[in-house]
């Protein structure tokens, strides 16, 4: 990192204000409300995490773009704001799940991911020459102790559990919109058709598979888990995030 | 002379029903001086997992406290108790860091897996000392009497043994292949692990 | 050759160490004190390496001292014990090992216990009710094996300690001829004679 060396003219851009804010993480703030909007919800047997995806021109391949990322078989993220600053966290948090699994043989909890992500996120609102990152993230994962969990992290560094929320653009709309639909015995179907109606409060142009990106947390039954958690063939854990195809979200969009 | 047989000591561990033993004998020496008939090298990590770590004694310390900081750090950061397959992974590869200059330790994991519906599963391992695992279904040896133990165990486990049963089984198996051995012996120290107590047992053998 | 005995008894730790400073054949010096006092309550006999000994044991003592400055506050002997340790752990994997063989005494003023613990120069420590290095061990420990009292009063550990000594000098080829021996209990380090 460039920050490491800490030479005489590295010092903080993160500054506290006389009246004791960090202006620079209102900023980043700003940053990621002027993102496309994003939204987690969880379910009674899992999690939906889903956002729009635009596109500045027509020309661009948008089957190229990726705003679900999937970090290990458990787990999966969607973000609001920068797309770069994005990419460079997906890099760390992928990198981290495998350095993981090469201590303790198996991916991380959803939490300790979080916390991992949010660490990195809090060190750059506190070191030398550089920026907050100016996005927010909604982590969605399952792991045996906590089950179904969804996070939020900010630019700040600080992360919260969310039964549902949203971020980006519409926030405060779509938070609104969440709070009526939302119930504790929700369905992982029930929850992808919400968030789908809440992306549709607000959205500009046409929702279609092309302009629409969900990931899903599906809950192993008992019996899945018991038979063990390595799959016979390939050897690898049978993966609970995944993101939909098209096709399967052109389906819920037809609904 | 072999590092690995200079201070001296056995451990072995065994599966049962619904439970696991882990025992190891209690000599310190120098080569064939005896210095102490009090030496542990078998530690508890949680309340359901043991860890024995037969060796070069200044490493025994030094790996103990290793995974007591290591796992103390992985209780607090990921508030729940790590379970034997994970710890054995840990354990693992903590001795592969140190590939090109090891620790002259050979461990032994012993412990009860909670299954995904509640109950517990016996869980045994041994891997060597850089950390290759090898994870058996009935009994793992090692340390400087591992060759004997390997022939009283074949011939004395069975499947499937109750705690008391097991006890006796592992005992015995300890306190005969350690009389074949110069480097162990000294006693012993039993434990036996159940799903709601651990029995612990102090030996006396040929304290010769 | 060197030699260091100690053993434990009802409320405090003997230790005794020969007093030559050898090099090759040659006894380069008769009265080195070998057992070094690292507080108001513990003790420390360290043998091998010429040089190296001093050094490590000097190393301790001011870390040891430091700690006490710090905190206003003594290491327990099983703490000393756990830091001497660890740091000869550490020195092993080192470029320059130190080779230093100890036995660390003390009076746990607290607990109103006495310990005694046998380290050797590869990080090896045990708690023991009697220990010894050197030559001398080899005629020394089985004797404490037959008669060590962890009960006795200080006149009987001095006992057991004189047929120690003479045992060495009766046995051994090149056996010590003179011996500091300390004591540690609840009134503290001494010196004495035997």
């Amino acid at each position: 990192m460039a920050n490491a060396g800490g030479g005489a003219y590295s010092f903080s851009l993160t500054t506290f204000s006389p009246s004791g804010k960090l202006v620079q993480i209102e900023h980043a703030l700003a940053a990621v409300s002027q993102g496309t909007t994003s939204l987690g919800i969880k379910a009674s047997n899992g999690i939906v995490i889903a956002t729009e995806k635009k596109s500045s021109s027509i020309l661009i391949d948008d089957s190229m773009v990726d705003k679900v990322a999937v970090v290990c078989p458990n787990i999966g993220i969607v973000y609001s704001g920068m797309g770069p600053d994005f990419r460079v966290l997906i890099a760390r948090a992928r990198k981290s799940a495998q350095a993981y699994w090469k201590i303790y043989g198996e991916y991380p909890p959803t939490r300790v991911l979080t916390q991992e992500l949010a660490t990195i996120m809090q060190k750059a609102t506190q070191s030398g020459g550089v920026r907050p990152y100016g996005v927010s993230l909604l982590v969605a994962g399952w792991d045996i102790t906590r089950g179904p969990s969804l996070y939020q992290v900010d630019p700040s560094g600080s992360f919260w559990a969310w039964k549902a929320s949203a971020i980006g653009k519409n926030m405060v709309n779509a938070k609104t919109f969440l709070e009526k639909r939302y119930n504790d015995d929700i369905s992982l179907e029930d929850a992808i058709h919400t968030a789908l109606l809440t992306l549709k409060e607000g959205f500009e142009g046409q929702m279609t598979e092309k302009t629409i990106e969900i990931g899903v947390v599906t809950v192993p039954t008992i019996e899945e888990l018991e038979q063990g958690k390595i799959g016979g063939e390939t050897g690898r854990p049978t993966p609970t995030f995944r993101k939909l195809t098209e096709e399967e979200v052109r389906d819920y969009l037809a609904l | 002379m072999s590092i690995m047989e200079y201070n001296g000591g056995s451990v072995i561990a065994m599966v049962g029903k619904e439970c696991v033993a882990i025992a190891s004998d209690l000599r310190l020496g120098n080569q064939a001086l005896g210095i102490s008939s009090n030496f542990q090298k078998i530690f508890p990590v949680t309340d359901r997992i043991y860890l024995g770590l037969p060796g070069l004694a200044t490493d025994v310390t030094t790996l103990q406290e290793l995974f007591r900081f290591r796992v103390n750090m992985y209780t607090i950061k990921e508030e729940r108790e790590i379970q034997p397959e994970t710890f054995a992974h840990l354990v693992s590869s903590t001795l592969y860091e140190r590939r090109f200059g090891p620790y002259f330790i050979e461990p032994v994991i012993a412990g009860l897996s909670q299954t995904p519906s509640g109950g517990f599963k016996p869980f045994i391992a041994a891997t060597d000392l850089i950390g290759c695992l090898n994870f058996a279904k009935d009994f793992v040896v090692a340390g400087t009497a591992s060759s004997k133990l390997f022939g009283v165990a074949e011939g004395l486990w069975e499947p499937d043994l109750e705690p008391e049963d097991l006890f006796e089984t592992i005992s015995q198996t300890l306190m005969n292949a350690v009389d074949r051995d110069a480097y162990s012996g000294w006693g012993c120290v039993v434990h036996v692990i159940t799903k709601d107590k651990i029995i612990t047992r102090t030996l006396k053998g040929r304290m010769d | 050759m060197e030699t260091s005995f100690a053993l434990t008894g009802k409320g405090y730790v003997i230790i005794a160490s020969d007093t030559t400073a050898a090099r090759s054949i040659v006894k380069m010096k008769i009265d080195e004190d070998k057992v070094k006092a690292l507080g108001p309550h513990l003790l420390m006999a360290h043998s091998g390496e010429p040089g190296d000994t001093l050094q490590f044991a000097e190393y301790v003592e001011r870390n040891i001292r430091l700690y006490n400055i710090r905190h206003n506050y003594s290491l327990s002997p099983s703490a000393a014990a756990s830091w001497v340790r660890r740091s000869l752990a550490e020195s092993l994997r080192s470029r320059h090992p130190y080779s230093v063989n100890l036995l660390l005494g003390g009076y746990d003023v607290p607990a109103k216990e006495p310990h005694l613990y046998w380290i050797d120069y590869l990080g090896t420590m045990s708690e023991v009710p009697f220990g010894a290095h050197g030559y001398g061990s080899y005629f020394a420990l089985s004797l404490l094996d037959r008669y060590h009292n962890p009960d006795a009063s200080l006149e009987e550990g001095i006992a057991t300690l004189k047929r120690c000594i003479d045992e060495v000098a009766k046995r051994l080829i090149v056996s010590p001829s003179k011996y500091t021996v300390k004591v540690v209990d609840k009134d503290g380090v001494r010196e004495i004679e035997v």
